[in-house]
């Protein structure tokens, strides 16, 4: 597509990315047919193609009109868009530098301030976010519901199994912010599934949220800054592990990502790549294991709902449905299953309709088989689903466990 | 094998000027769709000697044919390079032309399938009411430019004007064909073919009579033998009573007169004595002229009006009908007795 | 001789402008309380990602979009608009390549998206009736679980709307065997601009009026607004196969394409790509496609097994009659689904090699396939600008996409002269300008070519008996008879006119 955008930009490295992927974009429409705002709005600004548009339209006036910053805010960074993008534009990263653009120019108003500071001071500290959470379980009966059944639960904790002696490999586990709260009896049981196929795991409990929320809300500094302590908490760790493990595929995205991010940072670009390199889904690890599965729960049927992060970020959406087969759950079938559920992070806090309607057909789909279970690999997701449904939703790891032998 | 298309134009143009009417007529085999009887005052024109093949391609399959050829001359040539029409249309005692087959865009048996008289017109060139030659469409498969004038014409009966010549696609005829004949009553050969229908079974022809129910198999050989083997009943490889059908000289046709309805294939069904073409698209049932039911049209006089100035009763479309004739002849040169409501039919 | 109808474009233009401006206040204030706010943009932010189609080349921001959702709701709009004497233009998906949905500066542009239920399914009848903003492919989805499938397959598929299908007439790899849209609906319910309600046609087989459902496919939203497509559903194929032929000349397969429907088989699809094309898909796709071949054919055969079995036979003789290096054949449904794919995200994909591409959409008698084929490659060569080929061979429908970069001064101007070169040379071997892209207003130009004065006359007559004031979609598919002298005059000297400002009609 033609662009003209200033000089002056493009002469940074973000004006120089920004322009390339636009130029790779040539307006075909077939991410449309992908977006899960588009197909509820039906409006091409809420459309892949119509955000791409207002970005390209931004940076060209140099102005950030209230329409372009309305439709950004809508987009759920799903990337639904780049897997059906035939072109291959890079849409995550184009919409990543848009906000950032926005939020450098334009001031929010203040409530929309206030909400998003709240977030980014409250969600990835998991200390600061159980204090909320006592209170909001406190203050239960006041809320709504729909926030009520968000809230963590008092989290129950198992003991950690032994230490494994003469490991076959040692692999460094990410607790995450949010979900060390939420779920962290998916951790817990994936220590013990490692332990049993003979895998040593470290946990580095200082490492804090791997940023992908404040680049969600486009607090570019912010976002650094937490990625350059994760990185500074396990560095020390790096050389003795073979891989670095998350159970959130949201985090997982992210943590794959830090060489891209942090590319301009002189110091950490090459420790933050090398890093990257290392870092692997659960279900990546867990395939590539020569191991035999079997069922863990004794349940039949099995909906799995794969989450965006993990199908169009990194592309590995085949991982779960497969292994879940290997051990001999039946799958029952959902339509749509490229759509998001509409959790994408901070999305359920700040676009509570659309991420309601989004979940609630989800939901639908989901249980269209009549599973009795519904499996998910994102912590974001599990709880927002959750919250939507009677049928129990877990991540999916917790239904594994190895054949012995 | 004579192009009498300057001949024909001339005479439209002198009508124009002299203010009189035409009639076009080809063999005059459809004359009974239009009027009861002709007029001696009619002024007619005739595309009888406008005939020959201009250009066959048969490995486009195509060919571009006079409007006043015979279909049989036509049907002869593509049938020696195995290759026929898809829309089958209706020839009489040898009569028919192919002008006439597409203004009156009557499709045979094996319409639900092989599409109508206008799937398979590509491009015409006619002469409108402004004495003017236009050419439309063309000789390949797939073309956009334009409105799309040719498909037009087909079901128009003329009263857009004369069409010269038509390109028309044609298709290969099948390897192998089959008929089966099932002894059904009427509801079960109906539902008999609901269900055939959402089945990918190569049928080319369904039509229920008289407590049998008649299915034409058509393609390549494997396909064929193993569906006549699913659908079972009397077998046999002659095709008389699908051509019968066609023409129209079952005894069912040759009574106190025929009338129609055009239906969405699983419509209930309604007169007893229905005969059920096409599928169940298409319902005969044997009256007078004077005892036609509601919901059915006569195939005789009156049938080719209520289509071409009426739209089948619907007003609106009716309406839009109207003013399309006034932009191809405004003066109403031709088949007048089609459109016009001072002119009786 | 009535003459077609002209803008009055004369006298006091003050007067005239203020005029205008008073009439386009009213107007919105109709449209305000006729819509709910997100229903009707106004904000020039808002309007520029709706200045273009699928065609970016060709841009003008709408004065406003009005995205209506429901049927009242569209006829609001346009009993406003023609009461205001206010220009209308449809838009369905937005893909459409010929700039049909261009806007006009001063009309509404009206979007079709939110009216995208499917309405009913009725399978004793195999028919669907769906609204005008369903995309192709969810009819398909919809129906899959039956059995049942909605025949033609756009490349766009995945996005274009049934209603935009219908302005076009659009075809699709599949409708070598299965035919055009006008071959597959079974009935339309259309708005004309002067509020009638037309339904033509149903669930059945004919309609018994004039073939106004054929008129309507093709006319690229001038004669009226699609509201309702009745679409006929087809029993899925009890067996598929696809078979990849690679040759080491594009000649051979072009003769190939020509042998095969000599034959008298007719393959549910017949489509080729060029080198660069397959390269472009394979990245995209990964489905194995062979990257040393000059050319690829993917042909697929469906039917009842023993039938595919032997005209798979047939096919793969003539592939390697014709010189095919290689013939690959996949049979798994995942398979032929990744071979389709890559074929159907052909043109998006080629966005990979250059940063814009020109489709043209002429066809042309298979038999010339070859020769027009060798003499797009001189000219890509004299034009200095690299052509992808990727099209509906079995049809003879040709898309060479030429590829530029419109950051580039004079490479867009470059690739219209070459693009115009092509469709003369189409009508030159007997074909025509545009297969199924539509004429909009790209081809404008050529159509000159291919339509004398009084055809051109006619079909201005028959637009009028639809929209006597030329408000609905003006100045789209058939160019002012002043346009086409223009035209002429630039012609002679060699070069078009690319994409000048338009009257309208
Ligand atoms: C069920 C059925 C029954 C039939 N029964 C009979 C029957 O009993 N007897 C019979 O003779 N035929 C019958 N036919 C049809 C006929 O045999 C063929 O369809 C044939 O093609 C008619 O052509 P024609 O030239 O005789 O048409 P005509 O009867 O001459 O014309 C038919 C209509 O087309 C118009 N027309 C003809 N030529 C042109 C032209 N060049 N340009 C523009 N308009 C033109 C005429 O004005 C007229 O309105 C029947 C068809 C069907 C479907
Ligand atoms: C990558 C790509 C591949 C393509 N491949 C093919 C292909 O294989 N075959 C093919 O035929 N086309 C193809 N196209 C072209 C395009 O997708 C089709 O023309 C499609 O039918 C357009 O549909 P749309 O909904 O996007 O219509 P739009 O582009 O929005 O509109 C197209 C035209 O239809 C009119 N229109 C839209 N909706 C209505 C309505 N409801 N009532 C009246 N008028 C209306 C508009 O005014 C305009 O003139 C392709 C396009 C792209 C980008
Ligand atoms: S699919 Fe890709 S190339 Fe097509 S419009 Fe969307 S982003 Fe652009
Ligand atoms: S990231 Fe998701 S929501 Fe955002 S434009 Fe792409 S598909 Fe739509």
């Amino acid at each position: 597509m033609q662009t003209s955008l200033p000089e002056a930009f493009t002469a940074t490295g973000e004006g120089r990315r920004a322009e390339a992927i636009l130029r790779s974009c040539v307006h075909c429409g077939f991410c449309n047919a992908t977006c899960p705002t588009y197909q509820l709005l039906g409006d091409e600004l809420d459309g892949p193609r119509g955000r791409i548009y207002l970005i390209k339209d931004m940076l060209e006036q140099e102005r950030v009109d209230p329409v372009a910053v309305q439709h950004l805010d809508r987009c759920l960074t799903c990337r639904s868009c780049e897997t059906t993008c035939p072109s291959g534009v890079a849409y995550g990263e184009l919409v990543e530098i848009g906000r950032n653009y926005q939020e450098a120019r334009q001031p929010r108003g203040l409530i929309e301030r206030l909400q998003r500071r709240w977030l980014l001071s409250v969600v990835p500290y998991p200390r600061v976010f159980a204090r909320w959470a006592a209170l909001g379980r406190l203050a239960g009966p006041f809320l709504p519901r729909r926030l009520r059944k968000q809230l963590p639960a008092r989290p129950v904790r198992r003991p950690p199994p032994e230490e494994v002696a003469n490991p076959v490999r040692i692999v460094l586990l990410l607790d995450g912010c949010a979900q060390r709260l939420s779920t962290p009896e998916v951790n817990d049981s994936l220590v013990e599934l490692l332990a049993a196929l003979g895998i040593r795991t470290l946990r580095v409990p200082e490492a804090g949220c791997c940023g992908a929320l404040a680049l969600h809300l486009g607090a570019a500094s912010q976002a650094r800054t937490a990625m350059a302590s994760v990185l500074d908490s396990l560095s020390a760790h790096l050389e003795e592990v073979d891989a670095v493990i998350s159970t959130a595929s949201g985090c997982g995205v992210t943590l794959k990502d830090y060489g891209r991010l942090l590319a301009d940072e002189r110091e950490s670009a090459a420790q933050a790549a090398a890093f990257a390199d290392k870092v692997m889904d659960v279900g990546e690890l867990l395939a590539s294991l020569d191991a035999r599965w079997r069922r863990a729960l004794p349940v039949e049927r099995i909906a799995v709902h794969v989450p965006c992060t993990l199908q169009h970020g990194q592309r590995r959406g085949d991982l779960p449905a497969k292994l879940l087969e290997q051990a001999g759950y039946s799958l029952v079938p959902v339509a749509d299953g490229h759509l998001c559920c509409g959790s994408a992070g901070s999305y359920a806090v700040l676009q509570p309709e659309l991420a309601e309607r989004l979940g609630e057909n989800k939901v639908a789909a989901l249980t269209n088989g009549e599973p009795e279970l519904i499996v998910t690999a994102n912590v974001g997701c599990q709880v927002h689903l959750g919250a939507l449904t009677k049928v129990p939703v877990r991540h999916w790891i917790e239904l594994l466990a190895p054949e012995p032998g | 094998m004579t192009d009498r298309s300057d001949a024909l134009t001339e005479a439209v143009q002198n009508a124009r000027t002299a203010g009189q009417r035409v009639l076009i007529m080809g063999s005059g085999s459809k004359r009974f769709l239009t009027r009861a009887d002709t007029d001696p005052g009619d002024r007619i024109l005739s595309t009888e000697e406008h005939t020959g093949i201009e250009d066959y391609r048969k490995d486009e399959l195509v060919v571009t044919v006079r409007s006043g050829t015979p279909l049989r001359t036509l049907r002869q040539v593509l049938g020696r390079e195995g290759q026929m029409l898809a829309f089958e249309p209706p020839e009489f005692q040898g009569l028919g032309t192919v002008g006439g087959a597409v203004a009156a865009g009557l499709p045979g048996p094996g319409r639900p399938w092989r599409g109508s008289v206008r799937d398979s017109v590509l491009g015409v060139e006619m002469i409108n009411g402004y004495g003017e030659r236009l050419v439309f469409g063309g000789q390949v498969m797939k073309n956009v430019a334009g409105f799309d004038v040719s498909r037009l014409q087909s079901g128009a009966f003329g009263i857009f004007g004369v069409l010269l010549r038509v390109s028309l696609k044609v298709i290969p005829v099948p390897q192998t064909e089959r008929s089966c004949v099932l002894a059904l009553d009427r509801e079960a050969a109906h539902q008999w073919m609901i269900r055939m229908s959402a089945l990918p079974v190569p049928i080319t022809a369904a039509c229920w009579l008289d407590g049998q129910l008649h299915v034409r198999l058509s393609g390549a050989e494997p396909a064929v033998v193993r569906a006549a083997r699913h659908v079972g009943g009397e077998q046999s490889a002659d095709d008389g009573f699908w051509t019968a059908l066609r023409d129209q000289t079952l005894p069912f046709f040759r009574s106190i007169g025929v009338a129609c309805r055009y239906v969405p294939p699983a419509a209930a069904l309604l007169d007893t004595d229905e005969l059920i073409d096409w599928n169940g698209a298409r319902r005969w049932t044997q009256r007078s002229p004077d005892q036609v039911p509601a919901g059915y049209r006569r195939f005789g006089p009156g049938y080719a009006r209520d289509r071409c100035r009426d739209a089948g009763g619907n007003r609106a479309v009716a309406e839009y009908q109207h003013r399309l004739k006034q932009a191809f002849d405004p003066d109403s040169l031709f088949n007048a007795e089609l459109t016009d409501a001072d002119v009786a039919a | 001789m009535s003459e077609p109808r002209q803008q009055p474009g004369t006298g006091q233009p003050d007067l005239e402008e203020r005029g205008a401006a008073r009439t386009r206040k009213r107007a919105l204030k109709r449209l305000q309380s006729l819509l709910p706010e997100h229903c009707l943009l106004t904000r020039p932010a808002a309007l520029k990602p709706y200045e273009t189609d699928g065609l970016t080349a060709i841009r003008e921001r709408p004065w406003v979009v009005a995205l209506p959702e429901t049927e009242a709701m569209l006829a609001g709009v346009i009993q406003i608009c023609r009461e205001e004497g206010i220009a209308v233009v449809p838009r369905g998906a937005g893909t459409g390549l010929s700039g049909g949905a261009r806007p006009l500066a001063d009309g509404v542009l009206l979007g079709l998206s939110k009216l995208d239920r499917i309405l009913e399914i009725d399978l004793s009848n195999r028919a669907a009736r769906v609204q005008p903003g369903v995309r192709n492919l969810a009819i398909s989805e919809a129906v899959a679980e039956h059995g049942l499938y909605y025949a033609p397959d756009p490349s766009s598929q995945i996005a274009c709307s049934i209603g935009g299908n219908v302005a076009e007439n659009s075809g699709g790899v599949h409708c070598l065997k299965y035919g055009l849209t006008v071959h597959n609906i079974l009935g339309l319910t259309v708005l004309t601009f002067a509020g009638d309600r037309l339904e033509i046609g149903g669930p059945g087989n004919d309609p018994e009026c004039l073939d106004l459902l054929a008129l309507y496919c093709g006319s690229e939203g001038l004669l009226g607004v699609v509201t309702e497509v009745w679409v006929r559903l087809l029993p899925v194929p009890p067996e598929r196969r696809v078979l990849l032929g690679a040759f080491p000349a594009v000649a051979g397969a072009a003769d190939a394409v020509a042998a095969i429907i000599r034959s008298g088989l007719v393959p549910a699809g017949l489509e080729m790509m060029d080198r660069l094309a397959v390269q472009a898909a394979e990245a995209f796709v990964h489905a194995g496609y062979p990257s040393d071949a000059e050319a690829v054919l993917l042909c697929e055969l469906d039917g009842v097994a023993e039938e595919v079995a032997a005209d798979a036979r047939l096919v793969e003789r003539v592939f390697r009659d014709f010189g095919a290096s290689a013939v690959q054949t996949a049979e798994t449904t995942e398979e032929q689904a990744r071979l389709w794919l890559g074929r159907k995200a052909a043109f998006p994909a080629v966005g990979r090699l250059a940063p814009d591409y020109y489709c043209m959409d002429g066809t042309i008698p298979r038999a010339r396939l070859a020769e027009v084929l060798a003499r797009v490659s001189v000219l890509s060569e004299r034009y200095g600008l690299a052509v992808a080929n990727v099209f509906h061979a079995g049809d003879g429908n040709l898309h060479p996409l030429i590829l530029y970069d419109a950051n580039r001064p004079g490479e867009l101007e470059q690739a219209e002269a070459f693009g115009a070169e092509i469709l003369d040379l189409c009508v030159a071997v007997g074909g025509t300008v545009t297969g199924e892209h539509g004429v909009g207003v790209e081809k404008l130009g050529p159509m000159c070519g291919q339509f004398s004065e009084a055809e051109l006359n006619q079909f201005f007559r028959l637009k009028a008996a639809f929209d006597p004031r030329g408000l609905l979609n003006p100045g789209k598919a058939i160019p002012t008879l002043t346009r086409c002298a223009e035209v002429g005059g630039m012609h002679v000297h060699g070069g078009r006119l690319p994409f000048p400002n338009l009257e309208r009609f």
